[in-house]
């Protein structure tokens, strides 16, 4: 390795500090397990694109959402699942390696589900899985080889088909995927051929340190970084397949873990010497200590970097670490630091009440420069000379060069009017002295410390500027000199005019703390109480607390790498997006308490990152570009119906008394967990946004119709671009409410209304009808039977008795009377009994049979046992027989009633009709029939049968 | 029919002398009545055959085996018309008499300790000709000096260059399901 050409005069330090560097140190926080896990050990950890953090152990599977880490049950075992391997393939399936072989699938439920093939899963430890350029999914395990799931078919690749080794430690797949495994002979590279097999070993004989592989990270911005058992740390280039470095003369043993941040720098950890991490520009090596509680891990398992900047770290301690790779710091700082300036050599100089200082590259450590001597430096800067110019409070400024010791001191007075020189800035020759009393031009005529000579012009309240208090000096972009003044607001030197900004459109300026230019040009400025301005050359705009500022008091800005603003205030520091406004907050999480800065202690150095000085700490800023994740990632992590979870991604329809529902959703934000807060509504319900701290919204009793919940989450409180994660479902309504039921329901009510309606009109049509019958029927009873014939006839009969048997004629005048009293009796009623009817037929047929003699025969052949007829109409049919039938001697007539079929009465007369028909009004026997179909659906039966007319009449009950 | 798999094997013996660590005075476990059978689950026509001819060997020492079954030996089917064309048609059985796998077990596991271990058998299967690397999954139960197999995969017809006439694609499944039973006696070689 070549010593890099940048160390230059600092070489000395490096030498000096020897080979255990020791630089600005990341803010490791750390994080444990529940109560119940609290001795598992990571194996793997793994950040998936949810943003969740999950962690392989030694008893299953955690889920940390950056607050707490929960277990993920895995089913079907009896003892503690080792989870061994951790992978997210490009559908986002999360796949889990165990110890025992075994492999799982996290489902979009959360639950993990056994991997099974056909081909049974391995019975070795899964060491790692990863993914082709095709899809195809590789497993790697320690004593098994490889294997590789194509095409629905698993195939593995032990030594005898050439692999290094069967035990594989670690395995990475190219940017070309091919595929490379670590073992205990080197590395494997390996790819389908078509459908053969390839395996090409690289081993020592190409370069490779040391034979044992155990680390692989094939990343496809850093290249292919092996770590080795115990020849440390190489890069392979995967184009040319050479090892094209490695880190010489490693002796911190066994390579566990490896993680790299852009082409930057790579984290290592080892197998007992702990954290390192390596810059690869640089070259150098540096260990970084884990704590907790007192004690060290120098086991390291597992490392990942994650998606806003942050690492991750599990060793042999409890729990696990993280940290913001963006902010690092120099801790213990010996005074209060007033100034800040970053060298062109990675150096760092400080100025603090009691001297000044100097952090050479890679350390932590602030060595006093003038150990003798008491300088209160309040600005730093450096010349083209790279003289290092140090401004005093009172004591006016030194000009210093540092390889020799050569010093030049311009005191008050002379070139100088004021000794307090609170801001230096320059260009080219000329350099701008901001003092209590007015500000400096200072034009160099060669190197000040080698005899160059300096003119100066100085710039006051008489020549224009609003006041002799400035703050601070800055020369922008285009040449032009700012002035930010105490209570006159900004000044800006163009040419030879100086131009004053009192007013920042209608907002009075007065005091103006710090300032600082943007990659597109335009001036941003600090007040102590008014927030932060921004003037692009034309017009004011402000971004205060409402635009999500913490606080209004910014002691300095700057601006960094990437063109973001970062502004520090005593509640931290906050990075402004200057083109979308978006903020983000950095405190305690990160390692800043109580910042407290003082005016304009920050600084840029050559590379881009910012340095912050504060009381007690110097904060380093690293950019790592505007890839990071700048939101919480907004996630829905269940639906929960009537208290039970659902698959809400697979149902969206619900019951009617479904109605009880709880979302549960969570920001993840790792940087700061804390600071997430929520808002959402349900579209449909919620007229706004409902803003919460909690992670569970609940909504019972919601009526039917169809809805979205939508949620998002911010760690700024400001709601700008923040992405909204959305579900939307419906509530039925219940069965009664929905519109063809209620169609359905009032024609089937209409229907049966009509249905009785009509009813009820025929029942009184009949009733009616059957009234009507029925007097018609009396009548024709009652004018048949006084029908002259009739009477006649009884009269003759009478006649004859009379004379010849007194005793008959009154018996037979008697039932002549009762034949026509129970006529009248039974003419009004609906219906008699069966009895009854037969009684005034045989009354009937007595006086028939008095007129008729042997002639006429009635018999009656019937059990009367409560059934009811139609009243006179067996009396009708009787006489309809003698009035249509040859009643003679010779041709004698017989009637006769019986029962049959149990509920039908028949009444037979032999047929012999008179050859003259009687007169008749048809009546009779359509009128039976008539009055019994209003009584009963049994016909009335009329008909003819070996020589018989029979009617039978129904029995009504 | 169809696919068909497998393996019948013949002469495992022959096998056996190629198979490295096959050496004389090892014990091995042999059979050569060891069953196969096969099922076609296509949409218009269910088809099953079987064989009582499968021939194996298995090595404890080395984990290796061996198996081979004839493919005219398979009876069944649904019609002897319906066998000639699997023999004649599909199989190509004077062709390739045999199917035939050899291989490896992946697992350490030592066959002469009674137990039951599931195993995976990774070797090369070769069917109508064409040979496929394969992992199969089965259940060994050894005691009494003796080792029963039984194991069930499937054979795509397309990895083994079967073709099937358009016309029966309704009644040829495109994927074979094979189960094999056997039981494997320890003898010395």
């Amino acid at each position: 390795m070549r010593i890099p050409a940048v160390i230059g005069f600092l070489g000395i330090f490096l030498l000096g500090a020897g080979g255990a560097l020791s630089a600005q140190k990341p803010f490791f926080r750390a994080h444990s397990f529940p109560e119940e896990y609290r001795h598992v050990r990571v194996n793997k950890m793994l950040q998936a694109s949810s943003n969740y953090i999950w962690l392989g152990t030694s008893d299953g599977l955690f889920r940390f959402d950056g607050q707490a880490a929960i277990p993920v049950a895995i089913p079907q075992r009896e003892s503690p699942a080792v989870v061994t391997a951790l992978f997210e393939d490009q559908r986002k399936q999360l796949w889990v390696g165990l110890e025992s072989g075994e492999i799982f699938i996290l489902d979009r439920s959360g639950i993990l589900r056994p991997w099974d093939p056909e081909e049974g899963h391995p019975a070795a430890a899964i060491t790692a899985f990863g993914e082709d350029l095709e899809g195809q999914l590789w497993i790697a395990t320690y004593g098994e080889g490889l294997y590789c799931w194509k095409k629905n078919r698993l195939y593995n690749f032990s030594v005898e088909d050439g692999m290094g080794g069967n035990e594989i430690y670690d395995m990475g797949v190219d940017a070309s995927g091919q595929v490379w495994c670590g073992t205990d002979r080197g590395l494997s590279r390996v790819r389908w051929d078509g459908d053969k097999k390839s395996i090409q070993p690289f081993g020592l004989l190409d370069g490779l340190p040391d034979e044992i592989v155990r680390v692989i990270l094939a990343d496809r911005q850093c290249g292919i970084w092996v770590g080795m058992h115990d020849g440390g740390l190489c890069r392979i280039n995967p184009v040319t397949n050479q090892v094209d470095f490695s880190i010489p003369d490693w002796d911190q043993g066994v390579v566990s873990a490896l993680a790299c941040f852009h082409q930057r720098e790579i984290w290592i950890g080892t197998e007992s010497n702990g954290l390192f991490r390596f810059d690869i520009q640089a070259k150098v090596l540096e260990p970084l200590a884990l704590n907790t509680s007192g004690r060290s891990a120098n086991k390291i398992y597992a490392l990942q970097r994650d998606s806003e900047g942050g690492i991750w770290v599990a060793g042999n301690t409890l729990g696990f670490f993280s940290a913001n790779r963006q902010f690092e710091f120099v801790l213990n700082s010996p005074g209060d630091i007033q100034a800040v300036m970053a060298g062109p050599d990675d150096e760092v100089w400080v100025g603090a009440q009691n001297g000044l200082y100097l952090i050479p590259p890679f350390q932590d450590t602030f060595l006093a420069v003038f150990p003798n001597r008491t300088l209160n430096v309040i600005s730093l800067f450096q010349d083209p000379f790279h003289n290092l110019w140090i401004g005093t409070f009172g004591e006016g400024v030194y000009i210093y060069r540092h390889l020799d010791g050569k010093l030049r001191h311009i005191a008050e007075g002379g070139q100088l009017q004021n000794g307090s020189i609170l801001s230096m800035d320059g260009a080219g020759q000329k350099i701008w002295l901001a003092t209590l009393g007015g500000v400096m031009e200072f034009t160099l005529h060669g190197d000040p410390l080698e005899g160059g000579t300096i003119s100066s012009r100085s710039y006051d309240q008489e020549s224009g500027l609003g006041t002799n208090y400035i703050y601070r000096v800055m020369v922008d972009s285009k040449g032009r000199t700012w002035f930010c003044t105490d209570g006159k607001g900004l000044s800006v030197l163009d040419g030879e005019t100086i131009t004053t900004y009192s007013q920042a459109d209608t907002i009075p300026l007065k005091a103006v703390y710090s300032i600082a230019e943007d990659k597109m040009g335009q001036i941003w400025f600090s007040t102590p109480d008014q927030g932060l301005f921004k003037f692009d050359g034309k017009t004011f705009s402000t971004v205060s607390l409402k635009q999500g500022i913490r606080n209004l008091s910014i002691g300095g800005i700057a601006t960094t790498a990437d063109g973001q603003l970062l502004m520090v205030h005593s509640s931290g520091i906050d990075l402004l997006n200057p083109q979308t406004g978006h903020l983000i907050y950095f405190d305690q999480e990160v390692g800043i308490p109580d910042a407290e800065p003082n005016l304009n202690t920050l600084a840029a150095d050559a590379k881009g990152n910012i340095w912050i000085g504060l009381p007690n700490r110097l904060v380093r800023y690293t950019a790592l570009g505007r890839h990071l994740r700048i939101h919480p990632e907004t996630r829905l992590e269940q639906v929960s119906v009537l208290l039970k979870p659902v698959d809400w991604w697979a149902r969206n329809v619900f019951k009617y008394n479904e109605n009880f529902l709880v979302f549960d959703y969570v920001g993840i934000w790792l940087t700061d967990p804390e600071t997430v807060t929520y808002r959402y509504r349900l579209e449909g319900l919620d007229h706004d946004w409902i803003y919460v701290n909690d992670r569970r919204a609940t909504y019972s009793a919601v009526p039917p119709g169809r809805y979205t919940f939508r949620v998002s989450s911010t760690e700024n409180n400001a709601y700008l671009d923040e992405p909204v994660i959305s579900y939307s479902f419906r509530i039925l309504p219940p069965l009664w409410m929905r519109p063809w039921f209620l169609l359905l329901a009032g024609g089937v009510f209409t229907a049966l209304f009509v249905g009785l309606m009509k009813n009820r009109d025929n029942r009184i049509k009949r009733i009616e009808k059957l009234k009507q019958e029925t007097i018609q029927s009396q009548y024709e009873a009652l004018k048949s039977q006084i029908n002259p014939h009739f009477l006649f006839n009884s009269f003759n009969t009478l006649v004859a008795f009379i004379e010849e048997n007194p005793k008959l004629a009154v018996k037979y005048v008697e039932k002549l009377s009762d034949f026509y009293r129970v006529i009248l009796a039974y003419r009004e009623k609906e219906r008699i009994s069966l009895e009854e009817e037969l009684q005034l037929v045989a009354d009937f047929a007595y006086l028939l049979k008095q007129r008729f003699g042997e002639n006429f025969s009635l018999t009656i052949n019937v059990e009367t046992n409560s059934v009811y007829v139609v009243p006179l109409a067996l009396q009708m049919l009787v006489e309809n027989a003698v009035k249509h039938n040859v009643v003679s001697r010779t041709k004698p007539l017989h009637v006769r009633i019986e029962r049959v079929e149990n509920d039908y009465l028949l009444i037979a007369n032999n047929l012999q009709p008179k050859l003259t028909a009687e007169p008749s009004t048809g009546f009779g026997l359509s009128g039976i029939v008539n009055r019994y179909a209003l009584l009963t659906d049994r016909p009335v039966v009329v008909g003819q049968n070996d020589g018989e007319f029979q009617v039978r009449l129904p029995l009504l009950k | 029919m169809m696919g068909i798999h497998f393996f019948r094997l013949q002469i495992a013996i022959l096998f056996l002398a190629f198979l490295p660590g096959f050496l004389p005075g090892q014990q091995v476990y042999l059979t050569n009545n060891g069953t196969i059978r096969f099922k076609s689950d296509a949409p218009l026509e269910l088809i099953q055959a079987a064989s009582q001819e499968l021939r194996g060997a298995i090595s404890p020492n080395e984990r290796t085996f061996a198996f081979t079954v004839p493919m005219s030996s398979f009876q069944g089917f649904n019609s002897p018309l319906q066998r000639e064309h699997f023999n004649e048609n599909y199989m190509e059985s004077a062709k390739y008499p045999d199917a035939t796998f050899i291989g490896r077990i992946i697992e350490d596991i030592d066959l002469r300790q009674p137990g039951t271990y599931t195993i995976r058998a990774k070797g090369m299967l070769t069917v109508h000709g064409i040979t496929q690397e394969r992992i199969i999954k089965s259940l060994v139960r050894v005691e009494n000096g003796k080792c029963t197999v039984t194991s069930s995969f499937t054979v795509l017809l397309a990895d083994h260059a079967i073709t099937i006439p358009k016309v029966v694609h309704q009644k040829i499944a495109e994927e074979i399901e094979v189960e094999v039973e056997g039981v494997l006696n320890l003898q010395s070689k």
